[in-house]
């Protein structure tokens, strides 16, 4: 084979960011999450980050990184099951699956893989998967992989899961699969019903709650406790690096499960533990949640309600989502791309969502202000937006 | 009802959002409706509830146009009775 040829066909359509003369993704951050935000040498204020309350730049959180690292080092230089786990993992485990509200849990790399890997060892060509049509990509790549029958139902449709699960006899195991927060509109899965649905009809619930964790809730443990579940009998997943502000990706679910997992699951058998500094970081971010929720939590909430009736009056249509994330919608691409480059001359850090990411004509410009924003500053954003939406009009 | 007038009510009946084109043989299912794998799938499924048969799914690869599920019915499921 040519190798030319081979790398010449790898080729990614930037017809629109050339035609704009403006590329939104892989932005160049010189500085830590803190506000403002240096990009390219620039100050920028940070709407893209699901830094929900603030943490990944907090002293505290960074202090505990870096003792951390003077404590057990860089790495563990091979997998848990191989070459041994550390007790701060092991602990780490247990107390996110005691603050998720889970028997026990292990924690993966990240969650993509996480979501990316469990269904391969759970599911087979005898089972179902049943599964939100706006479910994150992870979720979408790993059922795929299990080789299963999958039936996706219409997004947060309860009478059409209710309708698909009455037709599941055939099947040794059936799992339905949704997120607790869809990220790019920030709406919230009936949980509560979901879980109802299952116990009905003898399925197996699995529940990202990756923009739900450190975030609903009465004391931000995320999804299980904002809808009162107990004794949950379902499969829980959820990032480490959104509002946990570090990395990686926890599975949780009754020990069973677990147990299973921890010799079944290649991903996880055969993939590097997380780095312990980065173990740490996460205690201390729930440390911080214990004690400080209610307050940081307020801010949150605050300004997400901010944004959206600032965007609102400013004449943009925006998402009406449950959770801390506003989305302007922009039905044309074009109009989208113009609108991305507007806030980023602004030096408003956002996040664009075009297909394949959304739906064609679903266009998506993701807000998303930290609890370590001030006031002040989610004030300017407004202002920005006031502006640009006169410009809008103008045009 | 006709069956293309059947395919367009389920098609219709089984896609998110309020506003939406009517509905028309010649619509582009992913332009038009933003038909990405996964709501092709929910039509696919969809349509063996309306017709009460079994779809293989690879009978149902490159279709664009309503017209086309109309036509790939016919194909492979020449039985399918009008009401």
């Amino acid at each position: 084979m040519a190798r030319e040829p081979f790398y010449t066909g790898l080729v990614v359509d930037k017809s629109l960011t050339q035609k704009y003369d403006f590329n939104p993704y892989y932005a160049h951050i010189e500085s830590s999450l803190g506000d403002p935000i240096i990009i390219d040498g620039t100050a920028f204020i940070n709407l893209a980050a699901n830094n929900y309350l603030g943490l990944a730049a907090d002293p505290r959180v960074a202090r505990a990184i870096a003792l951390a690292a003077g404590r057990y080092g860089a790495s563990m230089c091979g997998t848990p099951i191989a070459t041994g786990s550390m007790a701060i993992l092991t602990r780490l485990e247990q107390r996110l699956a005691t603050f998720a509200g889970v028997e026990a849990g292990i924690i993966f790399p990240s969650a993509y893989q996480a979501n990316g890997a469990i269904f391969l060892s759970l599911a087979g060509p005898e089972d179902l998967i049943i599964i939100d049509h706006y479910a994150h990509a992870s979720l979408i790549q790993g059922v795929r992989l299990a080789g299963c029958k999958i039936r996706p139902f219409l997004h947060n449709n309860m009478d059409h899961l209710r309708k698909v699960l009455s037709k599941t006899e055939m099947y040794r195991r059936v799992f339905v699969v949704t997120e607790s927060v869809f990220s790019t509109e920030g709406s919230l899965a009936p949980c509560d019903e979901i879980i109802r649905l299952c116990t009905q009809f003898n399925a197996v619930p699995v529940i990202d709650d990756s923009h739900g964790i450190g975030v609903l809730g009465r004391s931000g443990r995320g999804v299980l406790e904002e809808k009162n579940v107990v004794n949950f009998e379902g499969i829980y997943t959820a990032s480490l690096g959104k509002a946990l502000a570090n990395a990686g990706g926890f599975v949780g679910g009754r020990k069973a499960f677990i147990e299973y997992l921890k010799y079944s699951c290649p991903a996880f058998i055969y993939s590097t533990a997380l780095p312990p500094p980065v173990l740490a970081g996460v205690e201390a971010v729930l440390d911080i949640i214990d004690a400080e929720f209610p307050a940081l939590s307020e801010k949150m909430w605050r300004y997400k309600r901010m944004i959206s009736q600032g965007l609102v009056a400013s004449g943009f249509n925006v998402t009406d989502g449950s959770a801390p994330i506003t989305s302007i919608m922009v039905r044309d691409l074009d109009d989208c791309a113009r609108l991305a480059k507007m806030i980023h001359e602004a030096n408003i850090l956002v996040t664009p969502f075009v297909p394949p990411s959304v739906p064609v004509h679903e266009n998506k410009i993701r807000l998303i202000a930290g609890a370590n924003l001030s006031e002040g500053t989610v004030g300017r954003v407004l202002d920005v937006f006031q502006s640009i939406g006169r410009r809008m009009t103008a045009v | 009802m006709s069956l293309q007038d059947r395919v367009i009510r389920t098609i219709e009946k089984n896609l998110e959002g309020k506003e939406r084109t009517t509905i028309t043989p010649a619509t582009d299912l992913r332009h038009d409706l933003g038909v990405d794998s996964f709501a092709m799938l929910i039509i696919i499924n969809a349509l063996e509830d309306e017709f009460s048969i079994t779809i293989a799914e690879k009978d149902f690869i490159g279709i664009a146009h309503v017209a086309d599920i109309v036509a790939r019915l016919q194909q492979h499921y020449p039985d399918l009775k009008e009401p």
